[in-house]
């Protein structure tokens, strides 16, 4: 992967690099800011960019912004955030425009290296990657509403949560120590329930990934 | 009395400069008066401003006293007679009224040409009612003040008038004598010899010497030097009895300017206190939340580096990574179970030294201790400033909505954005509503609502749950936490419910 890094604290930047340079991706840039984000990124055309939400001048959400401009205006250029706090609001924005390659991580997910870069490689194939305490907090905010979430069994909706967070029906079923089958019989009811049409599969998948997001 | 307590006062306000205001030195200071003193008074910017201020002032002292002494009068005889007490009140409240405006006018002419620059009194405060209207106007203070002032303020307006012009034109005349009666010839002899006189411009001792000769008007002259010198002093001494007055009854109250002060020192308190701990949020998160991903990272990549088995571990990658995240999206704490299995697997292997498992398992602890730590550090943080309030109070609640467990309508309407430590107040104050709606009034649903009312801010909290809410416990920490900007917190909660807790506070602290 080719990826532009935009953190203003020096040590994980570093920290960042040096981590996704030993795991044979190629760091084209890493920034301190918003404004120098969007200059790498228009130079390097990357895969995908790492951004911390917030950053110099103002530290509240010049990441986001700056994530929802390359979203726009490269399509091709996946866009994971992430912060020390996930905030849904931040979350339904940068959703807003579609779930396709955009990621929304908190900090601490970088603990886990081998998950980072994993959540990474998915959003930079055009994947989803969004942190369970985001997901969480939305799916208790889409269980309260009556659009067919709120018919959805415990069960369910964690197959639907993990839907959202990008992970592929195999990747579920071995989460959740169930089958395969398992996994597809829930996905096929989810559909059902939330009343999306038997069609293309995949297509389904993002609408109902959709819904419960923007629910 | 307010000179023995004037240094104590400058110290404390010395350290709020806006605060600082006109204070009698606290001892007399013993001048000496140097004869080039009393030869630059005459002559002097404050002299002419003293002397303009005892000039302008009569006509409005005149028409002030006349008309506040008979509103007050006719006031007080209809109060008095029963009959007409109605109109008595009213038109007693009007001479109090009238007194405020015409004081005032006055101190914007103190502050002009004496320099004396007095904070007026607040407002008369709002009520509720003709009746309370009318309380609270016949017992305003500094209404009653100003009608003292504008009472006494004629007599002392003759005396200041007197003192500047009797004095002035007497100088002049005097020493314009020879002037006169040399080249002007104002004083001709009409036979029975020419004759001018002193003036005098003290109203009593009148038998000025009589001049005949054109050489004695030289001593009216030399009488005009002696006036000239003279003059400004009993216009000084008239107008430092109005600055007296002026101090007394125009200028706050003691009362009233240490309340003033306080409440100064006390919004610069609430709002400091704000500031330092949106800094500290921040330090914290530019600071020890950065080190510890950076530490936990460098942890994570430490274990894996001592984990490396080729034999387990690069199949089961996958589906690790996986297995971890899913665990991660169960449980917050998670990491405790994910660390054994790996452990397990690592002896599993048959890695011969028993150094690498413990090792690994050491650096499985201090991983899973620093996510710890970066949890409980992020819930701090939040506890001290939530990061959601610098886009403002209504992004902050909307955050506190998403988060609740149960549904929560919210209703903000917020044009003017207050002051930070106001938004914090209302913030902390909404978010405990929500808790304590949540925890013990077993509702199905709670609405917040965020209204502006004449800049102050009223947030609601109401819920559908049994009810029976009283004052205490948590809800006082909240009256305490509003209490420090002149907020107010009202519980409306009947048996059986709903329940609406009302705060209302201030645009700024």
């Amino acid at each position: 992967m080719r990826v532009v890094i935009a953190e203003d604290a020096a040590v994980l930047r570093e920290l960042l690099t040096e981590m996704l340079t030993e795991r044979g991706h190629e760091v084209c840039a890493a920034v301190p800011d918003a404004d120098a984000l969007r200059a790498a990124v228009a130079e390097h055309r990357p895969d995908v960019t790492v951004v911390d939400i917030r950053m110099p001048p103002t530290h509240t959400d010049e990441g986001l912004h700056a994530a929802i401009d390359i979203r726009r205006t490269h399509p091709g250029t996946g866009v994971l955030l992430f912060s020390q706090h996930v905030e849904t609001r931040y979350a339904a924005q940068l959703l807003a425009e579609g779930a396709a390659g955009v990621g929304y991580l908190l900090k601490d997910r970088v603990a886990n290296v081998a998950e980072f870069t994993d959540a990474l490689a998915r959003v930079a194939a055009g994947g989803t990657a969004l942190d369970p305490v985001i997901v969480t907090r939305l799916a208790a905010d889409g269980g309260r509403q009556s659009d067919g979430l709120g018919a959805l069994t415990e069960r369910e909706r964690s197959v639907l949560t993990m839907m959202a967070e990008g992970r592929t029906n195999a990747a579920i079923a071995q989460a959740l120590y169930v089958s395969a089958g398992t996994v597809e019989k829930h996905v096929a009811s989810i559909f059902g329930k939330l009343g999306l049409p038997a069609s293309e599969d995949h297509n389904r998948r993002v609408l109902a990934v959709l819904r419960y997001l923007r629910a | 009395m307010s000179e023995a307590r004037g240094p104590s006062e400058r110290r404390r306000t010395g350290a709020a400069p806006r605060t600082v205001r006109q204070v009698p030195p606290a001892v007399p200071v013993v001048r000496r008066v140097s004869v080039r003193t009393v030869l630059r008074t005459p002559f002097t910017r404050r002299t002419w401003s003293e002397a303009a201020y005892c000039v302008v002032g009569l006509p409005p002292a005149l028409v002030g006293f006349v008309l506040v002494l008979v509103l007050l009068a006719v006031g007080t005889a209809l109060t008095l007679s029963l009959l007409g007490a109605v109109v008595g009140l009213l038109l007693l409240t009007a001479a109090l009224g009238l007194a405020r405006v015409l004081a005032a006018a006055q101190r914007g002419l103190a502050a002009r040409l004496l320099g004396e620059r007095l904070p007026g009194p607040p407002p008369v405060p709002a009520a509720s009612g003709p009746l309370g209207r009318l309380d609270v106007r016949l017992r305003d203070g500094a209404g009653w003040r100003s009608a003292g002032y504008v009472l006494a303020k004629l007599p002392l307006a003759a005396v200041q008038l007197y003192a500047v012009l009797g004095l002035w034109v007497a100088t002049l005349l005097n020493l314009s004598l020879p002037l006169r009666w040399g080249l002007l010839g104002q004083y001709p002899d009409h036979g029975g010899g020419a004759e001018a006189s002193v003036v005098n411009p003290l109203p009593f001792g009148g038998g000025a010497p009589h001049i005949t000769t054109f050489g004695g008007t030289w001593v009216a002259f030399a009488i005009g030097v002696g006036l000239l010198l003279v003059a400004p002093w009993p216009a000084r001494g008239a107008v430092a009895m109005d600055r007296w007055l002026l101090h007394g009854l125009l200028g706050p109250g003691a009362l009233e300017s240490r309340v003033r002060d306080l409440e100064e020192t006390r919004a610069l308190a609430v709002d400091d206190s704000a500031a330092l701990l949106r800094r500290l949020e921040r330090d914290l998160h530019d600071g020890a939340q950065v080190r510890l991903v950076a530490l936990a990272m460098s942890l994570d990549m430490l274990r894996e580096g001592l984990g490396a088995d080729p034999g387990t571990d690069a199949p089961a990658a996958g589906g690790a990574r996986t297995e971890g995240g899913a665990e991660g999206a169960r449980t917050e704490g998670a990491g405790t179970e994910g660390a054994r299995t790996d452990g397990v697997r690592g002896d599993e292997g048959g890695r011969s030294p028993v150094d690498a498992a413990r090792l690994r398992r050491l650096a499985d602890t201090a991983h899973r201790n620093a996510t710890e730590a970066l949890s409980e550090l992020r819930d701090l943080a939040r506890g001290i400033h939530p990061p959601a309030l610098d886009d403002g109070l209504p992004d902050a609640l909307d955050t506190l909505a998403a988060r609740s467990v149960l549904p929560v309508r919210l209703t903000v309407d917020l044009p003017r954005r207050p002051t930070p430590a106001i938004e914090t107040i209302a913030y902390f104050c909404a978010a405990e509503l929500l808790t304590n709606a949540i925890k013990h009034s077993g509702a199905r649903g709670v609405e917040v609502e965020a209204a502006q009312r004449d800049g102050a801010i009223r947030l609601r909290v109401t819920d559908d749950g049994r009810g029976g809410a009283t004052l205490g416990g948590g809800l006082t920490g909240l009256l305490q936490r509003v209490r420090t900007v002149d907020g107010g917190l009202d519980v409306d909660s009947p048996e059986g419910g709903p329940t609406v807790v009302t705060v209302t506070l201030p645009p700024h602290a």
